[in-house]
């Protein structure tokens, strides 16, 4: 009565053989961590270390695409691209090709592609990088029956750093 | 056999991990979306683990290919196993209707009990490199020979 239980040699065996594990753990832990940091310090397209809540909590009428498998889309040539900027049509870098529906001049915007757009075509939208306009324009193409639609990620700020081609404009520089 | 048991299982987990880590390498603002439909990580922490995760992945299975530091690997591995578990498992009590981001951004399982036993089956397959003495053999620089 009142002796000290000493450890058992098999609980004993058991903590050492634990501690290899864990040190072990602990290296690659420290590797990763590491490289982690070096990925995304030398990434070009990195996220911003703070997310912003208000980009993953919105709820967006249509999926997003990234700028590399719309680029890929874009040279198939099957998709039909849409800029949703309220900007006169000309007076931005734009991408070749790619029709105005603007939130002002929705219904005539829409009007001029009746003929050529059928509802089941692919559909690729874009702005200036801004969600929420983009994402009302899908919401309304989906009202009309447009149902094939998708947003560019980032918008034609994405699209031109993933070396997509741009229209050019007198003085050569995009606006906002 | 314990060894090439030790083997198959260090080769199989290392594989998964490997694989799973590539896609999210690639986009990884994708990830960080397919990790924010659990709605379980804070938004601080989200862009950090969408860069981290997928390179403790990739560096986890490599060591478990080439028998480096395959212990701690093999730990790594059966606690990331038992992370995804407890994620899927929580997705699942809450209904939501998600895929799963474990091997493919864009797409992908829907989360569902098929997952869990996955998973469970890889958390097995981590206990033969964790604890055997001999696991096949292995890249012979870096660490320590068992």
């Amino acid at each position: 009565m009142g002796a000290r239980r000493q450890p058992g040699a098999g609980k004993v065996l058991r903590g050492l053989a634990m501690r290899r594990p864990l040190k072990e753990a602990g290296v690659l832990l420290v590797i990763a961590l590491t490289a982690t940091a070096a990925s995304w310090a030398l990434r070009p397209d990195r996220l911003p270390l703070r997310a912003d809540p208000a980009f993953y909590r919105l709820e967006l009428d249509a999926p997003l695409i990234d700028p590399g498998p719309a680029l890929a889309l874009y040279d198939e040539g099957q998709d039909l691209f849409v800029d949703t900027r309220p900007a006169p049509p000309g007076s931005l870098p734009t991408i070749p090709g790619a029709v105005p529906i603007r939130a002002a001049s929705f219904d005539d915007d829409l009007l001029d592609l009746f003929d050529f757009l059928a509802p089941d075509d692919p559909v690729i939208l874009f702005g200036d990088g801004n969600l929420v306009p983009v994402s009302n324009i899908a919401a309304r193409l989906k009202e009309r029956g447009y149902g094939n639609v998708r947003i560019l990620r980032g918008g034609i700020k994405a699209w031109i750093k993933a070396q997509g081609p741009v229209t050019g404009t007198a003085s050569g520089k995009e606006g906002s | 056999m314990m060894r090439w048991l030790g083997l198959f299982c260090r080769l199989a987990v290392g594989g998964v991990f490997v694989f799973a880590s590539w896609d999210k390498l690639l986009h990884p603002a994708a990830f960080a979306a397919a990790v924010d439909h659990y709605h379980l990580v804070p938004y601080p922490l989200l862009h950090p683990m969408a860069y981290a995760l997928p390179l403790l992945e990739l560096i986890t299975g490599t060591a478990l290919i080439l028998g480096l530091c395959r212990r701690g690997a093999a730990l790594i591995a059966g606690c990331l196993t038992v992370v995804f578990m407890i994620a899927i498992g929580s997705a699942l009590i809450r209904g939501l209707d998600i895929t799963c981001g474990c091997f493919h951004t864009d797409g992908g399982h829907a989360v569902g009990i098929s997952l869990l036993v996955r998973d469970l089956v890889l958390l097995v397959m981590c206990w033969p490199p964790l604890w055997l003495a001999d696991a096949g053999p292995r890249v012979p620089f870096l660490c320590k020979k068992d």
